[in-house]
Formats: C-alpha cells, sequence, structure tokens
C-alpha cells in the first residue's frame, strides 16, 4: 500500500512543481512561438520582478497585492528593455545575434538585481500563511494549489485572446507565416512587442507566486528560471501552447518521481536525458508549430 | 494609379531589379511577363513593402510610398497575392478572412458575405483549417483574403502556379469578374496565354529590368510570348 | 611581466580554446550551448592521464583531445539532424548530463602517499605535472599560447582550402551545400569532432594551471559566455574569438572602473554591438575588406 501512496503523493508533488514550470514555458513558447527565437532573458527578468518586489518590501513592508503589481510591472519593463534592445533590431536577421544579445542583457539585469539586493537570501512574505492541506494520507501545499489555479486561468485567458479577439487572430497569423501576416497588414513589429510584454506579464506574476510560495528569494532564480521554463517548452513540443502546460507538468512529475526513486542528482539527470532522447528520436508531436 | 520609377532592389551585392519602370493604369489589368529569375517576384515584394529597394521611386495616386513597411502599404490600399499562396495554415478559412481584415474596424462582416458569395466554394470551407484545402481552393482564398483590406490595387504573383489547367480558367474569370466590378489588377503571370486575355496592358521583364511594354493584340505579342517563356537570345 | 598580468593572459589564452571550439560551429551554422562539457572531458582526461596515470604532459594532451572528440562524436551523433534551437537545446542537455556525470565520477588511487583523483562535487586536486617540473607562470603561458597559436594558424589555413568553403557553406545553407554534393551530416560531425577536441585541449591545459578541477567549473555559464566570445569577436576569422575573449576578460581587469557593474556596462555594449555588427566586430564583410586591402 505505502508504494502506491508515495507514487501519488509525487505525483501530487510533481503536477505542484510542474504548474510553475508550465507558467514559464508558456511564456518562453509565446515569444518562440512569435518571433522564432528564445529569450535567453526571460528568467532575469523575472528575478529583476522579483527583487524589486523584494526591495519595496523592505523598504515599506507594502502588502502582497502591491508586490504582486511591482513584481509584474517590472518584469514588463525589464522584458520591453530585452525586446527593443535584442530582439527588433535582429527580426529580419539571424537568430544567434538575438539570442547572444539576449544572454547580454541576462547578465545585465541579474547584476542589476544583485546591485539592489546583494545579500545571497532573501525573506519574502508568505503567499499563504497556513499549513498543507491533507486528505488521507496526502498531502497538498495550497500554495501550489493557487500557482496551478494560475496557470489555469492563464490557459483560460490566454484561449480566450487567442480565439475571440482581434488581436489573437494577428498573433496566431504572426506564429503561422509571418510574412503571409506582413501582407494581410498585420504590424509584426508591434505584435511581437505586445506579445513580450504579455509574456514578461506572466513571468512576474509566476515569479512572485513562486517567491511567496517558498518565502525567500535568491539570485539563483534567473537561471532556474530559464532553465526549468525551457526544458519544459522543449519537452512539450516546441512552439505550442498546450505543449508548455504539457511539458511544465510532465517536467514536474518527472523530477518528482526520479528524485524519489534515484536520488537529488539523478532528478535532473533524468530530465535532461529524456530531452536529448527526445530530441534525437523526434517524434511528430515535437515538430514546429502544431495547431493551438 | 501606381507608378513606378527606376526601381532598384538588391540581395547584397546582387542586383535583381536594375531599375524597373512602369505603370499601372487605375481600373485596368497590367500584366507582367517574364522568364524564372527575371525579378518579377523581387518587384511584387519590393512593391508590397517586405524588400526595401536601394534607390528609384514607387508613387501610388501621387503618393510617395517607397520603402514603406508591409503594413503601411496595406493600408494604403495595396494588396498582394503572394506567390504560393501563404494562406495561413492552422488557421481556419474564416479565421483567414478576418487575418486580411485585420486593418479595419468595422464592416468585415458583410465583406465576408460578400467573398463567400464570389467564392461558394470557401463558403463550403468555411471551418476547415486552411492548409488541408486544395490548391485552387488555397489561391481563392488568397486572393479573398487580400480583398478583405479593400484595396484599391490588388497586386498577384503567379496565380496560376501549380494549378491544373481548368482551375486556371476559374482563377482567371475571378480576375475578369473583379476587373468588371471596377478593381485594378497588376498581375504577374508565367502562362502568358491566359495573362494577355485578360490584361489591357503588358510589360516583359528580362534579367531585372523592363524590356518591353505594349497592348496585347498588337504585333509584337507572338514574339513577347516567345520571350516570355524563353528569354531573350540576344 | 608581473604575476597578475600573465595569470589574465593565460586565462585569455585557455578561454581562447573553447570560445575557438564554438567559432567551429558557429561557422557551420549552429548554436552550441555545449562546448564547456568537452572543455571538462579534457580537463578530467588530461589530470588523469599526468596526475593518476603518471603519463608526460603532452601524452595527456593528446589523450584528452581523443577523449574530447569521442564524446563530441557520440553526443553529436544523434543530434546531427538536428537544426536551431533543437540543436542548441540537445547540445546542453548534453552538457549538464555530462557536468552531472563529473559530479557523480569518484575514483581515486594513491601516488606517493596521497590520495588522487576526482571526487565528485568535490573536485580533482592534485593536476600538479606542470608544477612538479618547475615550469613558470610565464612557461606556462608561452605553452598555453603557442599551441593557440599552431591551433588557429591550422584552422586558418584550412578555412582557405575547399574543406573550410564547404564548412562554411554548410552554415550559409545546408541545403545548398547538399546539392553541392557536400556530405553534409558527415561534415558536420567532424566539425562538431574537431570542436570536441579543440576544447578539450583547453581544457587540459586548464587542468594544469589550476591543478584543481571541480564539475562547478564546467556549467552553463562558461558555455553560453563562450558562445558569446565567439559571436561578438566575430565569425570572419578564427581570430574572432579571441578577440572576444580579451575584450571580456580585458575590460574585466582592465578597467577596474566598473567593478561592481562590470556585467551591466559589458552586457549592454554587447547588445549594442551585435545591433551595429550581427555577426560579429570581425564579421565576413571586415576581413574580405582588410584581406583586399593588401
Amino acid at each position: 500500500m505505502a508504494p502506491v501512496v508515495d507514487f501519488l503523493q509525487n505525483c501530487l508533488d510533481g503536477l505542484s512543481a510542474g504548474a510553475a514550470y508550465a507558467l514559464l514555458a508558456v511564456g518562453f513558447t509565446l515569444i518562440f512561438g512569435v518571433l522564432r527565437r528564445a529569450n535567453l532573458s526571460y528568467g532575469p527578468a523575472i528575478m529583476l520582478g522579483a527583487y524589486a518586489a523584494t526591495w519595496l518590501f523592505l523598504q515599506t513592508g507594502a502588502g502582497l497585492l502591491v508586490l504582486f503589481a511591482v513584481a509584474v510591472l517590472a518584469t514588463v519593463l525589464a522584458g520591453t528593455y530585452v525586446e527593443r534592445l535584442c530582439f527588433a533590431p535582429h527580426r529580419k536577421g539571424a537568430a544567434a545575434a538575438a539570442m547572444v544579445a539576449s544572454f547580454a542583457i541576462w547578465m545585465q539585469l541579474e547584476e542589476l538585481a544583485t546591485l539592489l539586493l546583494p545579500r545571497h537570501l532573501y525573506a519574502f512574505p508568505a503567499l499563504y500563511e497556513g499549513g498543507p492541506l491533507t486528505f488521507g494520507p496526502f498531502f497538498v501545499r495550497v500554495e501550489s494549489l493557487l500557482i496551478l489555479l494560475a496557470a489555469v486561468a492563464v490557459c483560460v485567458a490566454g484561449w480566450k485572446v487567442l480565439y475571440a479577439t482581434r488581436f489573437g487572430i494577428a498573433v496566431r497569423a504572426v506564429i503561422d507565416d509571418p510574412r503571409a501576416a506582413e501582407l494581410s497588414g498585420i504590424d509584426v513589429g508591434a505584435v511581437s512587442l505586445r506579445i513580450f510584454a504579455v509574456a514578461s506579464a506572466i513571468g512576474g506574476a509566476t515569479g512572485f507566486l513562486i517567491v511567496a510560495s517558498h518565502e525567500q528569494v535568491t539570485p539563483m532564480l534567473g537561471m532556474w528560471s530559464t532553465l526549468k521554463g525551457m526544458l519544459a517548452m522543449m519537452l512539450g513540443g516546441l512552439g505550442s501552447l498546450p505543449g508548455a502546460i504539457a511539458g511544465g507538468l510532465a517536467l514536474g512529475l518527472i523530477e518528482a518521481h526520479s528524485q524519489w526513486y534515484f536520488g537529488p542528482q539523478f532528478r535532473d539527470f533524468i530530465a535532461y536525458l529524456l530531452l536529448f532522447v527526445l530530441l534525437a528520436a523526434r517524434p511528430p508531436w515535437m515538430n514546429t508549430r502544431s495547431a493551438y | 494609379m501606381l507608378r513606378v520609377q527606376d526601381l532598384v532592389t538588391a540581395y547584397g551585392k546582387i542586383e535583381a531589379l536594375k531599375g524597373v519602370s512602369l505603370e499601372v493604369a487605375q481600373g485596368s489589368i497590367t500584366c507582367l511577363l517574364g522568364p524564372n529569375g527575371a525579378g518579377k517576384t523581387t518587384l511584387m515584394m519590393t512593391l508590397a513593402g517586405i524588400l526595401k529597394p536601394r534607390s528609384g521611386s514607387i508613387r501610388f495616386s501621387e503618393d510617395e510610398i517607397t520603402g514603406l513597411p508591409p503594413h503601411a502599404i496595406v493600408a494604403r490600399g495595396i494588396a498582394l497575392v503572394p506567390e504560393n499562396r501563404l494562406v495561413f495554415p492552422s488557421m481556419t478559412v474564416l479565421e483567414n478572412l478576418q487575418a486580411g481584415a485585420y486593418q479595419r474596424r468595422s464592416g468585415f462582416d458583410d465583406d465576408i458575405e460578400r467573398m463567400f458569395t464570389r467564392f461558394p466554394r470557401l463558403k463550403e470551407r468555411e471551418a476547415q483549417l486552411a492548409g488541408t484545402l486544395s490548391g485552387g481552393e488555397q489561391q481563392m482564398l488568397a486572393v479573398a483574403r487580400a480583398l478583405m483590406s479593400r484595396p484599391k490595387l490588388l497586386l498577384m504573383d503567379e496565380p496560376s502556379l501549380g494549378l491544373a489547367p481548368l482551375v486556371v480558367e476559374e482563377i482567371f474569370s475571378i480576375i475578369a469578374e473583379l476587373h468588371r466590378d471596377g478593381a485594378t489588377i497588376f498581375l504577374v503571370e508565367q502562362n502568358a496565354h491566359m495573362a494577355l486575355r485578360v490584361a489591357q496592358r503588358f510589360y516583359l521583364m528580362e534579367q531585372g529590368r523592363v524590356t518591353f511594354s505594349g497592348d496585347p493584340g498588337s504585333l509584337a505579342e507572338d514574339e513577347v510570348i516567345r520571350r516570355a517563356y524563353l528569354g531573350s537570345s540576344r | 611581466m608581473d604575476e597578475y598580468a600573465i595569470g589574465v593572459l593565460t586565462s585569455v589564452g585557455l578561454l581562447s580554446f573553447v570560445a575557438t571550439s564554438a567559432y567551429l560551429l558557429l561557422i557551420a551554422g549552429e548554436l552550441s550551448f555545449g562546448q564547456q562539457a568537452f572543455f571538462g572531458v579534457g580537463a578530467y582526461a588530461a589530470g588523469i592521464a599526468t596526475a593518476m596515470l603518471g603519463l608526460p604532459l603532452f601524452l595527456g594532451l593528446l589523450i584528452a583531445m581523443a577523449c574530447g572528440a569521442a564524446v563530441a562524436a557520440l553526443v553529436g551523433l544523434p543530434a546531427l539532424r538536428l537544426r536551431g534551437l533543437y540543436f542548441a537545446m540537445a547540445t546542453l542537455a548534453a552538457a549538464e548530463m555530462l557536468r552531472i556525470l563529473f559530479e557523480l565520477f569518484h575514483w581515486q588511487v594513491e601516488v606517493g602517499g596521497e590520495v588522487v583523483g576526482p571526487d565528485g562535487t568535490q573536485g580533482f586536486r592534485g593536476i600538479r605535472w606542470v608544477f612538479e617540473r618547475g615550469v613558470e607562470p610565464l612557461g606556462f603561458l608561452a605553452l598555453v599560447w603557442g599551441m593557440l597559436a599552431v591551433v588557429l594558424v591550422v584552422i586558418h589555413l584550412l578555412e582557405r582550402t575547399r574543406l573550410g568553403s564547404a564548412v562554411r557553406a554548410l552554415g550559409e545553407d545546408p541545403e545548398l551545400a547538399g546539392t553541392l554534393g557536400i556530405d553534409v551530416l558527415r561534415l558536420k560531425l567532424a566539425v562538431v569532432a574537431a570542436a570536441g577536441a579543440l576544447a578539450a585541449l583547453g581544457g587540459a591545459l586548464f587542468a594544469h594551471h589550476n591543478t584543481y578541477i571541480e564539475p562547478r567549473n564546467f556549467d552553463i555559464m562558461l558555455g553560453v559566455h563562450t558562445l558569446a566570445y565567439a559571436l561578438i569577436g566575430g565569425l570572419g576569422t578564427v581570430v574572432g574569438p579571441l578577440l572576444g575573449v580579451a575584450l571580456d576578460l580585458g575590460l574585466l581587469e582592465g578597467t577596474r572602473v566598473f567593478q561592481g557593474y562590470r556585467m551591466i556596462v559589458f552586457g549592454g555594449l554587447v547588445a549594442l554591438l551585435l545591433i551595429w555588427r550581427p555577426r560579429g566586430l570581425l564579421d565576413e564583410r571586415v576581413v574580405h575588406w582588410l584581406r583586399t586591402r593588401r
């Protein structure tokens, strides 16, 4: 009986972690789908947002709602900066320059954040003060449920925007065929900028949820978000939003089970191995631009 | 309506357009013929704003539009039906039309109805993904999508490419119909016979330059057709 | 020359090996986030060869290069058909797997009364072949730069041959290269292996310079940095990556003014530079212009 309980508990833990990964992957996927480029500054922008909120908290002790707004706003500002500097100028050029530029700004944003808050660890107010929910032998943290809820909300909102608004048509057109979109009168540059802002807003919210649920902020947040987000995006099949969610949840599950049965070092190893094998085998659902 | 003067477009060192000049009169069908590699598609892409010319000018109804980005060109009233159709494969027929109407803020529901009346086959496939349509249907969709922006000038790049003869007839009857309804069309075509049947004026382009212009029915027509397919031997 | 300058110059030389290995892949048309892993393979292989098996340095370097090429080929083969971001992510995944393997790698032997060998996350100390033979820092610097010079000259000469053109054709347009009769996959694999060997050589020298290596030395940050160096230095000439490394380390050390916000300045400059020159400072156009002035 106990191994089954462990297995199911690991599934719960995996989905909890996976919800955060899914949100990160959604941000990466939006940017990749529209711009065809990977934004290596996405994690660092999120980190800057979380740091801005932390700094404000330390200065003024502001409440969670204000901190949330600040995190989102700061991430959107950082994201817009990255888009203008690293992606807009290289729209027609090679992807390498854009990605390396976004890496350079990654370094810049991380240093900015650590100048703002030099210590290695900061406390952050808790998202939820109570303990985990228990039912039978299982327990789930309320914070994780909130993150899962956020992921669902993003999905629903995203779906509505993409399929029921004029902007959504433009976004899907650019994702499908940027040249055809240009010829239809869609300003691809403006769409890219707006999607970047949306992805950054989602990222900022995700960053806030993550640091509030862990009640701490560390400088590792930037690299961690980038790695997990990109890994989840690729696992789910690059360029599809449902794939991003699935990839994030899958990554969470894989990590939870790998860690349980094989230990923390293998947790990461297995995730990378799975990605490598999937890339090498290239199953059909992994290939670009499946229908949304 | 459209006046192109000494247009030069280059890819790096290679000049694809070496100083192209031509005119499209309002309310006419003008066609551009020429062998492969002459630069016809490059010209269309430059007119649509996808490529930026190195020098020369494009005037549309007395406005200088050289170098404007594609969405600004559409806003001025020029729409391109590109070579290879370029429909949005994972969007439905209806959504493709909605995309074409992106710049319009109102009134496009009527236009969609009008498109479906003109292209009944598209109405049947309204909710179908554009990627699953046949070549001819995609061509019709591409034309309908371009028309959704209510263009004053319609550019068409090789509408008959890859289509069966019967379908080509259908496309050209649509072109003639559009013309009858008052549209101005600038048409690039490999199929010189079909093109010369509908056009009021034609240009011949070879190796990046316009080498001939005239009306169909003039004595030079056979010569033109020969050069359009085979290129000039001079 | 003071010790500090020697240290900086040695670092520039060592990093240039791995930056040049990223350059080789870039001109073949691929981004690699994983060259740091082969840097590590070379470091561990050479360390084992000299500190544990008692082999002389030059053999250690050869073994390192062979291991680097072999591991790179092993990793590259399944990923060969991938392009763009897919290929880059495959290299990232492989590099991280290798780094985790380094963390799990324990093999220690007794040498001269001391326990020597890789000890997982604790690292591998005692790679002292160079210092046991009384080689001065200046001498080691000469060794590093001597080998780098040989490598750069060889690559430069190869770039002028049909092989070099084939690699650049591969980078410009793989489909077109295929129609020109180039065996695209074989060539790509060869470049991957060569790049692996080159990075490994750098790693081997690095291990002997530091005398101590740990898995953390070979993490993603090194990988992305070297990719950046290769691109900003310029893809027109094999000296480009060296320029990129020198710019960063030179800015770090040479201009103490930016202490504490070096990356803010450098990061911003790199992004701006890439707007002006998307293929780096010494890109193909500049190099061509320089050459035709002779």
